[in-house]
C-alpha cells in the first residue's frame, strides 16, 4: 500500500475515524488501533514478513529488559551483542548475502579459482533497514543507560511498527517517540491542519516532481549510450530532483499523517539542495539516518576527537556504511566514497561546521558567492547521484565519460515522446517555491492558505503522473 | 474536531471544484483541436466522402501512401495509427459513420494485430476527451471496468490517461501546436534502413478469431462498405512465416500481401517498410485491387 494509492486514501480515513471516534478515550485503545492498522498496512506488501517484524519487536523488547537487569557489564555486553547480531544478521541475510557471495566468487575468479556460489532466492522485506535501525537505536540507548527499558509491550510494539514510519522512516529515536505513545493523544486542530498541508505538499513532491522526473531520468539512464551531453547532464539533475521529491515527499506524507494522530515524527529533510557545502547538505538530507550514523557509529568510533588521520578514517567509515546501507551494490559504496571525498577538504581545513547558520541571500558580492556555493554543492551531489542511480560502476563511469566528452548540447527527442529539456521549466518553478518557503515546513500554511491549497491540489491533478510511475525509491532499502 | 471537519469538507470542496474546472478546461481545449491526431481530425470533421480509407496500426500508417490513390482519382485517407489494435480500428470506423462519412472501400490491415483481442491503452486514451460528447464512444466503452469512473468522476479520464492526454498534450492542443500526422493524408514515411536487419520473431504470435475484426466486418456489411482485409509485408528474415498460413486458415478472406515486398532495401525495420517500400507496396495493392475501377 503506497501513500499515493487509492488504497491508502481509503485506509487513512478509516483509521482516523476509529482512532478519534472509537479509541479516543484511552491511550491503550489508541495504541491498539494504531498497532492493528500498522500490521494491516505492513501485511499489504507481504503478510509473511509480519512474523519477522513481530520477532524483531520481541527480540528488542526482551533484550532491552535483560540488558537493564544485568548485574555485570559482561552480561550487559553479551545481551547487547546477541540482539545486535541477530538484527544485523537478518538484515545481512536478506539484503547482503547474495552480494557478498557473488563478490567473493568474482574475487576467487580473478585469482583463477572457479566457484559457483549458493545464492538465496529471497524477497527483501520492505522497510527492513528502517525498522532494524529503529530497534538498534533503542537497544544501544538502553545499553548506554540513556533511557529506561520499556515495560509495556503494546507501547513498545507501536514504537516499532507505527505505520507512517514503518517502511521508509524517518528512523525514530525512543527518546522522541516513546514518550508520545505513552500518553493519550488529544486532538489538536492546528497540528492536524498542518498534517493535511504537509500531506498535500508531500504529494506534490511525489506525483508532480519525482514521478515526472522519473520518466525522463529513467529514459536517459536506461539509454545513456545514445544520449548527448545535454541530456546526460539533465539526466543527473532530473534524478537529483526525483530522489529528493520521492523521499522528502514520502517523509512529508509520513510526518503529516502522523500529525493527524497527534504524534510528531523527526524531521527528515531541510531543503538540502540549498546547502552551501557538502557538510551542510548532509545535515539537511535524510537527517534521521545521518544523525543515526553520527550518534551510533561516528561518535562511538571516536568522532572528531583525536588527530586528523583518525577523523578521516571515521569519516570514510561512516560514509561507506551509509552508502552500503542503501543497498548491496558497488554503486552505493562508490556513492558513499565520493561523498566522503567531497567532505575531506572541509574536514582537513576545519570548515565542516562553517554553515550552521540560517541561509540568507543578500544582493551583494557575498550573496553571489553564497549562490555560487549552492550551485557548486548541487553540481557535486548530482555527480554523485549518477553512481547511486546507475546499475553498475561501469555504467556510471561510462555515463560520466560520455557526458564530459560527447560535447553536443542540442535538444533530444526521446522514445517516450518528450524533449530532453522540457521538464526544466517545472523544476525552476518548484525550486522557486521551495526557496520562498525554506523557513517553513510546507508552503501552504499562512496567508491565502486556501488559494495555495487549491493550487497544490490542481497541480497534483493536472501535472501529476498517475499512469507511468508510482513506487517510492526508498522502499527498496 | 469541530473545526477540523469543516476544514476537511472545505478542502474536499476545493478538490472537487478543481476537478470540475480542469475537466471543463481540458475538454474544451481538446474539442477545439483538429490537428494533433487522426482521432481529433476524425471527430472534428463531418460528411466526408472517401473512395478508400485505410485502417490499422503503424503497418498501415507507414505503408500506404494516399497520394498514389488520390493521383489516380480515388479520394483516399490513411487512418492507420501506430500502436492501434483492431478494437480501436473498429471504433474509428464507427466514429466515421457517426460523423456521417461515406466510405466506398475500407482497406484493413489484419495480420500481427489479430493475435490479440486486447486493446491499446495508448490509443484508447485518445478517444477519452470525446467521451461525454460522443454516444458512439460511450456505448463502445460501456463494458470496460473503469467506464463509470471515467464517465462520472470529473477529470478522472485525464488523470488515468495522463501520459497521452495529460497536461503536456492539453497544453500543445491549446496553443495549436501542429504535428505531422495529417501532412500526407495520414501517411507517415519511415526514412531509415536498419542494417543488419533484425528478424521479427512471429513464433510467439498465435492468430485467433478477433472481436474487433468481426465488428468491422459486421459494420461494413450493414453499411455496404467494400472491405478489403489484407496482410502487409514483412522482411524475408522473419522467423515463423507459417503464422500467415494459420491466419489464412482462420480467415480465408484475408488477402495475402506479406510477401509482396521482400527486399531488405525496402524495409526500415523488419516489420515496417521505408518510404520506397511503402511506395512500391501501395502501387502493388493499387494494381491488384483497384486498377480496373476508374
Amino acid at each position: 500500500m503506497f501513500f499515493n494509492s487509492l488504497h491508502f486514501a481509503v485506509f487513512l480515513p478509516i483509521v482516523f475515524i476509529l482512532y478519534w471516534f472509537v479509541g479516543h478515550k484511552s491511550k491503550i485503545n489508541q495504541n491498539y488501533i494504531l498497532i492493528l492498522a500498522s500490521y494491516y498496512f505492513y501485511s499489504c506488501w507481504d503478510w509473511r514478513f509480519l512474523f519477522l517484524l513481530v520477532f524483531s519487536t520481541l527480540l528488542d523488547y526482551v533484550s532491552a529488559m535483560k540488558i537493564e537487569k544485568s548485574q555485570t557489564n559482561k552480561e550487559r555486553k553479551m545481551w547487547l551483542w546477541t540482539c545486535v547480531s541477530i538484527n544485523v544478521g537478518f538484515l545481512g541475510i536478506f539484503k547482503y548475502y547474495n552480494f557478498f557471495a557473488t563478490s567473493f566468487a568474482q574475487m576467487l575468479h580473478s585469482f583463477g579459482v572457479t566457484s559457483s556460489p549458493i545464492l538465496l532466492k529471497l524477497i527483501l522485506p520492505v522497510g527492513i533497514s528502517f525498522y532494524t535501525f529503529h530497534g538498534l537505536s533503542y537497544i544501544i540507548d538502553i545499553y548506554y543507560k540513556r533511557i529506561k527499558a520499556e515495560r509495556n509491550f503494546v507501547d513498545y510494539s507501536l514504537f516499532v511498527c507505527y505505520f507512517p514510519l514503518l517502511v521508509a522512516g524517518p528512523i525514530e529515536r525512543a527518546t522522541h517517540l516513546l514518550p508520545q505513545v505513552k500518553v493519550r493523544r488529544k486532538f489538536n486542530f492546528n497540528k492536524a491542519q498542518e498534517g493535511i498541508y504537509q500531506i498535500v505538499w508531500g504529494l506534490v513532491k511525489k506525483v508532480v516532481i519525482a514521478d515526472s522526473c522519473a520518466n525522463y531520468a529513467n529514459e536517459i539512464f536506461n539509454h545513456y549510450t545514445t544520449m548527448n551531453s545535454l541530456s546526460l547532464l539533465l539526466g543527473s539533475v532530473y534524478f537529483a530532483f526525483q530522489i529528493y521529491g520521492d523521499f522528502s515527499g514520502y517523509s512529508d506524507i509520513a510526518l503529516g499523517t502522523s500529525k493527524l494522530f497527534g504524534i510528531d515524527l523527526l524531521k527528515n529533510f531541510n531543503y538540502p539542495y540549498f546547502s552551501r557545502d557538502i557538510a551542510e547538505f548532509w545535515r539537511k538530507w535524510h537527517i534521521s539516518l545521518s544523525s543515526w550514523f553520527r550518534d551510533y557509529l561516528y561518535i562511538p568510533l571516536g568522532g572528531s576527537k583525536g588527530n586528523k588521520l583518525f577523523q578521516v578514517r571515521n569519516t570514510f567509515i561512516i560514509f561507506l556504511v551509509s552508502g552500503f546501507w542503501h543497498g548491496a551494490n558497488w554503486t552505493f559504496l562508490a556513492w558513499g566514497f565520493i561523498n566522503a571525498l567531497y567532505f575531506m577538504p572541509l574536514l582537513l581545513f576545519n570548515r565542516n561546521r562553517k554553515h550552521v547558520d540560517t541561509l540568507v541571500l543578500k544582493a551583494n558580492v557575498e550573496g553571489v558567492r553564497t549562490f555560487l556555493n549552492i550551485l557548486f554543492t548541487f553540481a557535486l551531489t548530482c555527480l554523485a547521484w549518477v553512481f547511486f542511480r546507475s546499475k553498475t560502476l561501469t555504467d556510471a563511469l561510462l555515463y560520466l565519460k560520455r557526458m564530459a566528452t560527447d560535447w553536443h548540447f542540442s535538444s533530444q527527442y526521446f522514445s517516450i515522446e518528450r524533449y530532453s529539456e522540457e521538464l526544466v521549466y517545472l523544476l525552476i518553478i518548484f525550486v522557486w517555491v521551495e526557496w520562498q518557503t525554506r523557513h517553513k515546513i510546507e508552503p501552504i500554511s499562512g496567508k491565502y492558505s486556501w488559494v495555495k491549497l487549491g493550487f497544490c491540489l490542481a497541480s497534483i491533478l493536472a501535472l501529476g503522473v498517475f499512469s507511468d510511475y508510482k513506487e517510492f525509491i526508498y522502499f527498496q532499502f | 474536531m469541530r473545526k477540523f471537519i469543516p476544514f476537511l469538507l472545505k478542502s474536499a470542496a476545493i478538490l472537487l471544484v478543481a476537478m470540475i474546472l480542469l475537466d471543463i478546461l481540458y475538454t474544451v481545449v481538446y474539442l477545439q483541436s483538429d490537428s494533433r491526431s487522426k482521432i481529433d481530425y476524425l471527430y472534428q470533421s463531418k460528411n466526408k466522402n472517401y473512395d478508400v480509407v485505410f485502417l490499422g496500426s503503424s503497418r498501415v500508417n507507414n505503408h500506404f501512401i494516399p497520394k498514389i490513390f488520390n493521383d489516380r482519382g480515388y479520394k483516399t485517407f490513411n487512418f492507420g495509427i501506430t500502436r492501434s489494435r483492431l478494437e480501436e480500428s473498429a471504433l474509428m470506423l464507427e466514429l466515421m459513420l457517426e460523423r456521417n462519412y461515406h466510405i466506398k472501400t475500407l482497406v484493413l490491415q489484419v495480420d500481427l494485430n489479430i493475435n490479440s483481442n486486447d486493446h491499446s491503452e495508448a490509443i484508447r486514451s485518445l478517444f477519452m476527451p470525446n467521451l461525454h460528447v460522443s454516444k458512439t464512444i460511450r456505448s463502445y466503452y460501456q463494458n470496460i471496468p473503469e467506464y463509470y469512473a471515467l464517465l462520472c468522476i470529473p477529470f478522472y479520464r485525464y488523470m488515468h490517461y495522463d501520459a497521452r492526454i495529460g497536461f503536456r498534450e492539453a497544453f500543445n492542443a491549446a496553443i495549436h501546436k501542429k504535428t505531422n500526422v495529417l501532412d500526407a493524408n495520414g501517411f507517415h514515411a519511415l526514412m531509415t534502413n536498419e542494417r543488419p536487419m533484425v528478424p521479427a520473431d512471429l513464433s510467439k504470435y498465435y492468430p485467433k478469431r478477433n472481436k474487433g475484426y468481426e465488428t468491422i466486418k459486421k459494420i461494413c456489411k450493414q453499411h455496404h462498405i467494400r472491405l478489403i482485409a489484407l496482410t502487409t509485408p514483412m522482411c524475408k528474415e522473419t522467423i515463423n512465416r507459417t503464422y500467415f498460413n494459420h491466419l489464412h486458415e482462420i480467415y480465408p478472406e484475408i488477402l495475402r500481401f506479406e510477401d509482396s515486398v521482400t527486399d531488405d532495401k525496402y524495409f526500415s525495420t523488419c516489420g515496417h517498410m521505408n518510404r520506397d517500400g511503402a511506395e512500391l507496396f501501395t502501387k502493388i495493392v493499387f494494381q491488384s485491387l483497384f486498377n480496373t475501377k476508374k
